[in-house]
Protein backbone atom coordinates (compact mmCIF):
# COMPACT_ATOMS: atom_id res chain seq x y z
CA UNK A 1 0.00 0.00 0.00
CA UNK A 2 1.34 3.32 -0.77
CA UNK A 3 1.64 5.70 1.92
CA UNK A 4 0.26 9.51 1.98
CA UNK A 5 3.79 11.06 1.17
CA UNK A 6 4.54 8.86 -1.38
CA UNK A 7 1.35 9.70 -2.87
CA UNK A 8 1.85 13.31 -3.18
CA UNK A 9 5.24 12.35 -4.37
CA UNK A 10 3.59 10.92 -7.34
CA UNK A 11 0.81 13.72 -7.78
CA UNK A 12 1.28 15.63 -11.10
CA UNK A 13 3.76 18.28 -10.93
CA UNK A 14 1.28 21.06 -11.72
CA UNK A 15 -0.35 19.86 -7.90
CA UNK A 16 3.11 19.49 -6.74
CA UNK A 17 3.87 23.15 -7.30
CA UNK A 18 0.68 24.49 -5.95
CA UNK A 19 1.38 22.70 -2.31
CA UNK A 20 4.82 24.00 -2.40
CA UNK A 21 3.83 27.39 -3.35
CA UNK A 22 1.33 27.53 -0.31
CA UNK A 23 3.66 26.03 2.19
CA UNK A 24 6.22 28.29 1.63
CA UNK A 25 3.89 31.43 1.44
CA UNK A 26 2.60 29.69 4.95
CA UNK A 27 6.20 30.05 6.34
CA UNK A 28 6.67 33.26 4.84
CA UNK A 29 3.61 34.35 6.89
CA UNK A 30 5.26 32.76 10.31
CA UNK A 31 8.55 35.06 9.68
CA UNK A 32 6.16 38.52 9.56
CA UNK A 33 4.59 37.29 13.04
CA UNK A 34 6.89 38.21 16.10
CA UNK A 35 7.10 35.00 18.26
CA UNK A 36 8.82 35.87 21.37
CA UNK A 37 11.87 33.63 20.30
CA UNK A 38 11.81 35.21 17.32
CA UNK A 39 15.08 37.84 16.46
CA UNK A 40 15.91 38.17 20.44
CA UNK A 41 19.94 38.28 19.31
CA UNK A 42 18.78 40.59 16.27
CA UNK A 43 16.89 42.74 18.62
CA UNK A 44 20.12 43.11 20.70
CA UNK A 45 22.05 44.77 17.62
CA UNK A 46 19.61 46.83 16.43
CA UNK A 47 20.41 50.00 18.77
CA UNK A 48 24.19 50.10 17.90
CA UNK A 49 23.00 50.51 14.20
CA UNK A 50 20.26 53.47 15.13
CA UNK A 51 22.60 55.12 17.13
CA UNK A 52 25.36 54.90 14.17
CA UNK A 53 22.70 56.63 12.41
CA UNK A 54 21.79 59.03 14.74
CA UNK A 55 25.20 60.50 14.84
CA UNK A 56 24.90 60.41 11.02
CA UNK A 57 22.35 62.53 10.56
CA UNK A 58 23.30 64.88 12.69
CA UNK A 59 26.54 65.45 10.98
CA UNK A 60 24.39 65.47 8.23
CA UNK A 61 22.25 68.26 10.06
CA UNK A 62 25.12 70.32 10.88
CA UNK A 63 26.39 70.46 7.08
CA UNK A 64 22.86 71.31 5.99
CA UNK A 65 21.74 75.01 6.79
CA UNK A 66 18.96 74.93 8.82
CA UNK A 67 15.51 75.16 7.97
CA UNK A 68 13.98 78.78 7.71
CA UNK A 69 10.86 79.33 9.48
CA UNK A 70 10.42 82.64 8.67
CA UNK A 71 12.20 84.58 6.51
CA UNK A 72 12.42 88.19 8.30
CA UNK A 73 12.38 91.37 6.33
CA UNK A 74 12.22 94.06 8.91
CA UNK A 75 15.35 95.88 9.19
CA UNK A 76 16.87 96.52 12.35
CA UNK A 77 16.21 100.17 13.77
CA UNK A 78 19.39 101.69 14.29
CA UNK A 79 18.87 103.96 17.39
CA UNK A 80 20.84 106.96 17.50
CA UNK A 81 21.89 107.87 20.98
CA UNK A 82 22.19 111.71 21.07
CA UNK A 83 24.78 113.28 23.68
CA UNK A 84 23.58 114.33 26.87
CA UNK A 85 24.63 117.69 27.57
CA UNK A 86 26.95 117.47 31.07
CA UNK A 87 26.57 120.75 33.14
CA UNK A 88 28.95 120.09 35.48
CA UNK A 89 31.40 123.04 35.37
CA UNK A 90 30.61 126.62 36.37
CA UNK A 91 32.37 129.97 35.74
CA UNK A 92 31.80 133.70 36.62
CA UNK A 93 32.29 136.78 38.06
CA UNK A 94 32.49 137.85 41.55
CA UNK A 95 32.23 141.27 43.26
CA UNK A 96 32.72 142.33 46.93
CA UNK A 97 34.83 143.93 49.96
CA UNK A 98 37.77 142.57 50.69
CA UNK A 99 39.46 143.88 54.28
CA UNK A 100 43.34 143.72 53.82
CA UNK A 101 44.71 143.27 57.13
CA UNK A 102 46.27 146.40 57.97
CA UNK A 103 45.80 148.31 55.11
CA UNK A 104 42.13 148.78 55.18
CA UNK A 105 38.66 147.79 53.21
CA UNK A 106 38.85 147.73 49.62
CA UNK A 107 36.65 146.78 46.87
CA UNK A 108 37.93 143.53 44.94
CA UNK A 109 36.96 141.51 42.11
CA UNK A 110 37.31 138.20 40.60
CA UNK A 111 36.70 135.50 38.58
CA UNK A 112 35.38 131.75 39.74
CA UNK A 113 36.08 128.37 37.96
CA UNK A 114 33.73 124.66 39.89
CA UNK A 115 33.76 121.42 38.94
CA UNK A 116 31.33 119.78 40.50
CA UNK A 117 32.59 116.46 41.10
CA UNK A 118 29.28 114.97 42.58
CA UNK A 119 26.58 116.67 44.04
CA UNK A 120 28.35 116.83 47.44
CA UNK A 121 31.64 117.93 46.53
CA UNK A 122 33.33 120.23 44.08
CA UNK A 123 36.72 121.23 43.29
CA UNK A 124 37.22 125.25 42.67
CA UNK A 125 39.86 127.67 41.62
CA UNK A 126 38.95 131.58 42.48
CA UNK A 127 41.22 135.12 41.51
CA UNK A 128 40.53 138.17 42.92
CA UNK A 129 41.92 141.56 42.64
CA UNK A 130 42.46 143.89 45.19
CA UNK A 131 44.46 147.04 45.52
CA UNK A 132 44.95 147.92 48.87
CA UNK A 133 44.70 151.09 51.05
CA UNK A 134 46.64 153.14 53.49
CA UNK A 135 47.56 151.69 56.63
CA UNK A 136 46.43 154.03 60.18
CA UNK A 137 50.56 154.74 60.45
CA UNK A 138 50.99 156.16 56.87
CA UNK A 139 47.63 158.19 57.15
CA UNK A 140 48.77 159.69 60.54
CA UNK A 141 52.54 159.99 59.58
CA UNK A 142 52.16 162.37 56.81
CA UNK A 143 54.44 161.71 53.89
CA UNK A 144 55.42 158.47 54.55
CA UNK A 145 54.73 155.66 52.03
CA UNK A 146 54.99 152.02 52.82
CA UNK A 147 54.21 150.43 49.88
CA UNK A 148 54.33 151.92 46.05
CA UNK A 149 51.49 151.68 44.44
CA UNK A 150 52.53 148.67 42.40
CA UNK A 151 53.18 146.92 45.23
CA UNK A 152 49.68 148.02 47.14
CA UNK A 153 48.27 145.37 44.29
CA UNK A 154 46.84 142.79 45.67
CA UNK A 155 46.26 139.48 44.03
CA UNK A 156 44.92 136.45 45.35
CA UNK A 157 44.74 132.55 43.54
CA UNK A 158 43.10 129.32 45.17
CA UNK A 159 42.51 126.24 44.85
CA UNK A 160 39.52 124.87 47.20
CA UNK A 161 37.80 121.76 47.87
CA UNK A 162 34.44 122.54 48.53
CA UNK A 163 31.46 120.85 49.92
CA UNK A 164 27.49 121.62 49.42
CA UNK A 165 25.07 120.93 52.63
CA UNK A 166 21.86 122.00 52.93
CA UNK A 167 20.36 122.01 49.93
CA UNK A 168 16.49 123.81 49.53
CA UNK A 169 14.74 126.19 47.94
CA UNK A 170 13.88 129.82 48.15
CA UNK A 171 10.95 131.13 47.36
CA UNK A 172 10.04 134.47 45.96
CA UNK A 173 6.43 135.52 46.47
CA UNK A 174 3.59 133.14 45.57
CA UNK A 175 4.80 130.92 42.71
CA UNK A 176 8.49 131.33 42.15
CA UNK A 177 10.80 128.33 43.52
CA UNK A 178 14.60 128.45 43.18
CA UNK A 179 16.91 125.87 44.35
CA UNK A 180 19.22 126.86 46.73
CA UNK A 181 22.06 125.52 49.06
CA UNK A 182 24.75 126.05 51.44
CA UNK A 183 28.75 125.46 50.94
CA UNK A 184 31.80 124.92 53.03
CA UNK A 185 35.32 125.97 50.90
CA UNK A 186 38.58 125.38 51.87
CA UNK A 187 41.92 125.09 50.38
CA UNK A 188 45.57 126.21 49.35
CA UNK A 189 47.06 129.16 47.12
CA UNK A 190 49.11 132.12 46.94
CA UNK A 191 48.78 135.93 47.54
CA UNK A 192 50.84 138.55 45.46
CA UNK A 193 50.92 141.66 47.74
CA UNK A 194 53.52 144.43 48.58
CA UNK A 195 55.98 142.89 45.92
CA UNK A 196 55.82 138.91 46.80
CA UNK A 197 54.13 136.02 46.88
CA UNK A 198 52.65 134.59 49.77
CA UNK A 199 51.02 131.01 50.57
CA UNK A 200 47.98 131.47 51.48
CA UNK A 201 45.30 129.34 53.01
CA UNK A 202 41.86 130.21 52.44
CA UNK A 203 38.40 128.85 54.41
CA UNK A 204 34.93 130.05 54.02
CA UNK A 205 31.25 129.73 53.04
CA UNK A 206 29.08 130.58 50.93
CA UNK A 207 25.43 130.72 49.76
CA UNK A 208 24.02 130.37 45.98
CA UNK A 209 20.80 130.43 44.52
CA UNK A 210 19.50 129.11 41.29
CA UNK A 211 16.94 131.10 39.15
CA UNK A 212 17.53 129.01 36.71
CA UNK A 213 19.46 125.15 36.20
CA UNK A 214 22.39 126.78 34.41
CA UNK A 215 22.73 130.44 36.36
CA UNK A 216 23.49 130.69 40.03
CA UNK A 217 24.08 133.74 41.98
CA UNK A 218 26.44 133.45 44.93
CA UNK A 219 27.42 135.16 48.03
CA UNK A 220 30.06 134.16 49.83
CA UNK A 221 32.67 135.57 52.81
CA UNK A 222 36.41 133.65 53.01
CA UNK A 223 39.17 134.57 54.73
CA UNK A 224 42.50 134.28 53.60
CA UNK A 225 45.18 133.88 55.56
CA UNK A 226 49.45 134.23 54.83
CA UNK A 227 52.16 135.23 57.10
CA UNK A 228 52.97 139.44 56.75
CA UNK A 229 56.79 141.07 58.08
CA UNK A 230 55.35 144.22 56.52
CA UNK A 231 55.22 145.49 59.77
CA UNK A 232 58.10 144.79 61.17
CA UNK A 233 57.80 141.37 62.77
CA UNK A 234 56.24 138.42 60.85
CA UNK A 235 52.42 137.71 61.54
CA UNK A 236 49.70 135.81 60.49
CA UNK A 237 47.17 137.78 58.78
CA UNK A 238 43.93 137.53 58.33
CA UNK A 239 41.70 139.32 55.47
CA UNK A 240 38.10 138.66 55.24
CA UNK A 241 36.33 138.78 51.90
CA UNK A 242 32.64 139.36 51.18
CA UNK A 243 31.67 138.97 47.67
CA UNK A 244 28.86 138.61 45.09
CA UNK A 245 28.90 136.39 42.25
CA UNK A 246 26.60 135.39 39.39
CA UNK A 247 28.03 131.92 37.33
CA UNK A 248 27.01 129.92 34.51
CA UNK A 249 27.03 126.44 34.34
CA UNK A 250 28.24 124.59 30.96
CA UNK B 1 -35.72 156.30 10.15
CA UNK B 2 -35.71 152.95 10.06
CA UNK B 3 -33.28 150.95 8.59
CA UNK B 4 -33.91 148.86 5.68
CA UNK B 5 -33.27 144.93 6.20
CA UNK B 6 -30.99 144.71 3.17
CA UNK B 7 -28.92 147.40 4.35
CA UNK B 8 -28.89 145.18 7.76
CA UNK B 9 -27.87 141.95 6.01
CA UNK B 10 -25.29 144.07 2.97
CA UNK B 11 -23.61 144.82 6.27
CA UNK B 12 -23.71 141.61 7.63
CA UNK B 13 -22.20 140.42 4.58
CA UNK B 14 -19.21 142.90 4.05
CA UNK B 15 -18.08 142.21 7.59
CA UNK B 16 -18.43 138.12 7.65
CA UNK B 17 -16.46 139.10 4.50
CA UNK B 18 -13.87 141.04 5.96
CA UNK B 19 -13.60 138.28 8.85
CA UNK B 20 -13.11 135.60 5.89
CA UNK B 21 -10.28 137.33 4.27
CA UNK B 22 -8.69 138.56 8.18
CA UNK B 23 -8.88 134.83 8.38
CA UNK B 24 -7.28 133.65 5.62
CA UNK B 25 -4.44 136.01 5.68
CA UNK B 26 -4.18 134.74 9.39
CA UNK B 27 -4.18 131.36 8.75
CA UNK B 28 -1.62 131.61 5.74
CA UNK B 29 0.62 133.88 7.84
CA UNK B 30 0.75 131.84 10.81
CA UNK B 31 0.69 128.23 9.19
CA UNK B 32 4.13 128.42 7.84
CA UNK B 33 5.52 129.53 11.25
CA UNK B 34 3.08 127.18 12.78
CA UNK B 35 4.91 124.44 10.89
CA UNK B 36 8.65 125.29 11.18
CA UNK B 37 7.50 125.28 15.09
CA UNK B 38 6.64 121.43 14.42
CA UNK B 39 9.84 121.31 12.81
CA UNK B 40 11.56 122.67 15.20
CA UNK B 41 9.80 120.27 18.08
CA UNK B 42 10.48 117.53 16.36
CA UNK B 43 14.58 118.70 15.53
CA UNK B 44 14.35 119.02 19.37
CA UNK B 45 12.83 115.85 20.00
CA UNK B 46 15.32 114.37 17.91
CA UNK B 47 17.88 116.14 19.74
CA UNK B 48 16.70 114.55 23.57
CA UNK B 49 17.57 110.73 24.12
CA UNK B 50 14.22 109.44 24.76
CA UNK B 51 13.97 106.18 27.31
CA UNK B 52 11.15 104.19 28.37
CA UNK B 53 10.76 103.43 32.10
CA UNK B 54 10.50 99.95 33.01
CA UNK B 55 10.40 100.38 36.85
CA UNK B 56 7.65 100.72 38.63
CA UNK B 57 7.88 104.26 38.64
CA UNK B 58 10.38 106.73 38.17
CA UNK B 59 10.95 109.56 40.59
CA UNK B 60 11.54 113.07 39.72
CA UNK B 61 12.97 115.94 42.02
CA UNK B 62 12.91 119.80 41.84
CA UNK B 63 16.97 119.76 41.51
CA UNK B 64 19.86 117.60 41.33
CA UNK B 65 20.23 116.49 44.79
CA UNK B 66 19.07 114.05 47.11
CA UNK B 67 17.78 116.69 49.87
CA UNK B 68 15.12 117.90 47.15
CA UNK B 69 11.51 117.00 47.35
CA UNK B 70 9.94 114.15 45.03
CA UNK B 71 7.31 116.20 42.90
CA UNK B 72 6.33 114.09 39.94
CA UNK B 73 6.96 110.44 38.78
CA UNK B 74 6.77 108.99 35.55
CA UNK B 75 4.77 105.65 35.29
CA UNK B 76 6.28 102.24 34.20
CA UNK B 77 6.06 102.43 29.87
CA UNK B 78 5.76 105.97 29.63
CA UNK B 79 8.52 107.59 27.99
CA UNK B 80 11.14 110.27 29.15
CA UNK B 81 13.10 112.80 26.67
CA UNK B 82 16.64 113.41 29.05
CA UNK B 83 17.48 116.91 28.60
CA UNK B 84 20.93 117.05 30.74
CA UNK B 85 23.02 115.72 33.23
CA UNK B 86 24.49 117.62 36.49
CA UNK B 87 26.46 115.18 38.46
CA UNK B 88 25.15 111.88 39.06
CA UNK B 89 21.14 113.20 38.64
CA UNK B 90 19.80 113.89 35.11
CA UNK B 91 16.97 116.45 33.91
CA UNK B 92 14.10 114.33 32.47
CA UNK B 93 10.83 115.74 31.07
CA UNK B 94 7.95 113.30 30.86
CA UNK B 95 5.42 112.81 27.87
CA UNK B 96 3.12 115.20 30.21
CA UNK B 97 5.62 118.01 29.65
CA UNK B 98 6.33 118.06 33.14
CA UNK B 99 10.20 118.18 34.30
CA UNK B 100 12.44 116.72 37.29
CA UNK B 101 15.29 115.17 38.13
CA UNK B 102 16.10 111.66 38.50
CA UNK B 103 19.00 109.77 40.07
CA UNK B 104 21.70 108.05 38.20
CA UNK B 105 20.47 104.85 39.64
CA UNK B 106 17.71 104.84 38.62
CA UNK B 107 18.40 106.10 34.76
CA UNK B 108 20.76 103.11 34.39
CA UNK B 109 17.44 100.40 35.26
CA UNK B 110 15.52 102.37 31.89
CA UNK B 111 15.55 101.28 28.23
CA UNK B 112 16.36 102.76 24.93
CA UNK B 113 13.40 102.71 21.88
CA UNK B 114 14.90 99.25 21.04
CA UNK B 115 14.83 97.60 24.32
CA UNK B 116 18.47 98.04 25.52
CA UNK B 117 19.45 99.20 28.89
CA UNK B 118 20.82 102.65 29.21
CA UNK B 119 24.11 102.45 29.97
CA UNK B 120 25.25 105.54 32.32
CA UNK B 121 28.63 106.00 33.54
CA UNK B 122 28.91 106.13 37.03
CA UNK B 123 31.79 107.47 39.76
CA UNK B 124 32.93 103.95 40.47
CA UNK B 125 36.07 101.61 40.30
CA UNK B 126 35.40 101.06 36.43
CA UNK B 127 35.27 104.42 36.19
CA UNK B 128 38.70 104.78 37.49
CA UNK B 129 39.77 102.46 35.41
CA UNK B 130 38.60 103.91 32.50
CA UNK B 131 37.57 107.38 31.66
CA UNK B 132 38.94 110.11 29.67
CA UNK B 133 39.32 113.44 31.45
CA UNK B 134 41.26 113.94 35.22
CA UNK B 135 40.93 117.45 37.25
CA UNK B 136 42.95 117.81 40.43
CA UNK B 137 44.85 119.64 42.52
CA UNK B 138 48.07 119.41 44.67
CA UNK B 139 50.67 120.69 46.91
CA UNK B 140 53.98 119.05 47.87
CA UNK B 141 57.44 120.29 48.06
CA UNK B 142 59.96 121.61 45.22
CA UNK B 143 63.60 121.75 45.99
CA UNK B 144 62.56 123.08 49.81
CA UNK B 145 60.04 125.67 48.28
CA UNK B 146 55.88 124.95 49.13
CA UNK B 147 54.85 123.58 45.68
CA UNK B 148 50.81 124.30 44.86
CA UNK B 149 49.21 123.44 41.57
CA UNK B 150 46.89 121.47 39.67
CA UNK B 151 46.79 119.68 37.01
CA UNK B 152 44.15 118.11 33.38
CA UNK B 153 45.09 115.03 32.40
CA UNK B 154 43.22 113.51 29.08
CA UNK B 155 43.60 109.26 28.93
CA UNK B 156 44.84 108.33 25.47
CA UNK B 157 44.06 104.88 26.57
CA UNK B 158 43.23 103.13 30.12
CA UNK B 159 47.26 103.21 30.75
CA UNK B 160 48.67 106.42 28.87
CA UNK B 161 47.53 109.88 29.87
CA UNK B 162 48.63 113.33 28.68
CA UNK B 163 49.63 115.87 31.98
CA UNK B 164 49.47 119.25 32.09
CA UNK B 165 50.22 120.69 35.18
CA UNK B 166 50.43 124.66 36.51
CA UNK B 167 52.14 124.94 39.67
CA UNK B 168 53.82 127.21 41.70
CA UNK B 169 56.36 127.48 44.40
CA UNK B 170 56.84 129.56 47.40
CA UNK B 171 60.44 129.39 49.11
CA UNK B 172 62.41 131.06 51.53
CA UNK B 173 65.05 132.71 48.94
CA UNK B 174 62.97 132.33 45.42
CA UNK B 175 59.34 131.76 43.82
CA UNK B 176 58.34 130.80 41.00
CA UNK B 177 55.89 129.10 38.99
CA UNK B 178 55.83 126.14 36.22
CA UNK B 179 54.30 124.77 33.56
CA UNK B 180 55.03 121.07 32.25
CA UNK B 181 53.51 118.69 29.76
CA UNK B 182 54.48 114.78 30.45
CA UNK B 183 53.69 111.72 29.30
CA UNK B 184 51.80 109.38 32.33
CA UNK B 185 51.62 105.29 32.21
CA UNK B 186 49.70 103.65 34.42
CA UNK B 187 50.74 100.43 35.65
CA UNK B 188 47.50 98.13 36.91
CA UNK B 189 44.51 100.96 36.21
CA UNK B 190 41.98 98.97 37.17
CA UNK B 191 43.05 98.37 41.09
CA UNK B 192 42.27 100.33 43.23
CA UNK B 193 45.85 100.96 44.25
CA UNK B 194 47.64 101.51 41.01
CA UNK B 195 51.45 102.72 40.64
CA UNK B 196 52.17 104.71 37.75
CA UNK B 197 55.54 106.54 35.50
CA UNK B 198 55.44 109.68 34.38
CA UNK B 199 58.28 111.77 32.05
CA UNK B 200 57.87 115.01 30.51
CA UNK B 201 59.15 118.98 30.04
CA UNK B 202 58.59 122.17 30.93
CA UNK B 203 59.23 125.40 31.87
CA UNK B 204 60.07 127.08 35.13
CA UNK B 205 60.26 130.82 36.48
CA UNK B 206 62.17 131.68 39.13
CA UNK B 207 62.15 134.68 40.92
CA UNK B 208 64.47 135.27 43.72
CA UNK B 209 62.53 137.32 46.17
CA UNK B 210 62.80 141.14 47.03
CA UNK B 211 64.60 140.71 49.88
CA UNK B 212 67.22 139.65 48.04
CA UNK B 213 70.40 141.50 46.71
CA UNK B 214 70.14 139.99 43.07
CA UNK B 215 66.13 140.54 41.82
CA UNK B 216 67.27 138.48 37.94
CA UNK B 217 64.34 136.61 37.16
CA UNK B 218 65.07 133.54 34.98
CA UNK B 219 63.02 130.91 32.90
CA UNK B 220 64.54 127.69 32.21
CA UNK B 221 64.07 124.65 30.42
CA UNK B 222 63.14 121.92 32.35
CA UNK B 223 62.49 118.28 32.22
CA UNK B 224 61.49 115.58 35.08
CA UNK B 225 61.10 111.78 35.49
CA UNK B 226 59.17 110.26 38.13
CA UNK B 227 56.75 107.35 39.94
CA UNK B 228 54.03 108.08 42.25
CA UNK B 229 50.44 106.45 43.17
CA UNK B 230 47.13 106.75 42.83
CA UNK B 231 44.58 105.70 45.03
CA UNK B 232 40.85 105.45 44.44
CA UNK B 233 38.71 107.01 47.41
CA UNK B 234 34.99 106.81 46.44
CA UNK B 235 33.08 108.04 43.74
CA UNK B 236 35.01 110.25 41.20
CA UNK B 237 37.73 111.36 43.41
CA UNK B 238 41.41 109.61 43.73
CA UNK B 239 44.42 110.59 45.13
CA UNK B 240 47.63 111.03 43.74
CA UNK B 241 51.19 111.33 45.12
CA UNK B 242 54.24 111.40 43.94
CA UNK B 243 58.26 111.71 43.66
CA UNK B 244 60.11 113.58 40.98
CA UNK B 245 63.43 114.31 39.73
CA UNK B 246 63.69 117.94 37.88
CA UNK B 247 66.40 118.87 36.04
CA UNK B 248 66.47 122.50 34.88
CA UNK B 249 68.81 123.44 31.91
CA UNK B 250 70.12 126.52 33.64
CA UNK B 251 72.20 129.17 31.23
CA UNK B 252 75.00 128.21 33.87
CA UNK B 253 77.83 126.04 33.22
CA UNK B 254 75.82 123.18 35.44
CA UNK B 255 72.35 122.08 35.54
CA UNK B 256 69.94 122.04 38.49
CA UNK B 257 69.12 119.32 40.06
CA UNK B 258 65.62 119.66 42.12
CA UNK B 259 63.93 116.99 43.96
CA UNK B 260 59.98 117.50 44.28
CA UNK B 261 56.98 115.48 46.30
CA UNK B 262 53.24 116.31 45.73
CA UNK B 263 50.23 114.62 47.08
CA UNK B 264 46.97 116.11 45.54
CA UNK B 265 43.22 114.93 45.42
CA UNK B 266 41.70 114.70 41.63
CA UNK B 267 38.53 113.67 40.14
CA UNK B 268 37.92 111.55 36.82
CA UNK B 269 35.23 112.16 34.31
Amino acid sequence: METRTRRILLMRPLLQAVVIGVLVVSLAGCQTLRWPWFGRDRQAVEPLETEAQAEQAELDDLDRAPPRVIDPQVERRNIKVPKIDDENFELGITYGFLSIEDFGTNPVYGLTGTYHVTEDFFLRADYGRSDAGRTSFETLGGNVQLLTESERQFTSYSLSLGYNFLPGEVFVGRNVAMNSSFYLLGGIGWTKFAGDDRLTYNFGAGFKVLPSDWLALHIGVQDRVFDSDLLGRTKVTNNIEMVLGVTAFF
Amino acid sequence: MERSITTIRFRLRKTSLALLVACIALSSAVMPTARAADDGADRKRDKYLQLFVTLPYLELRTGPGRGYPVTQVAARDESVDVLKRKTDWFKVRTERGTEGWARATDMARLQLADGTPFKVDFGDLEGFARHRWELGIMAGDYGGATLIGGHLAYSLNDSLKIDFAASKFLGNATNGQKFELGLNHVFLPNRRWSPFFELGTGIVEIQPRVTLVAPIDRTDQTAYVGAGMRFYISRRFFLRGEYRWNTVFTSRDDNEEIKEWKLGLAAFF
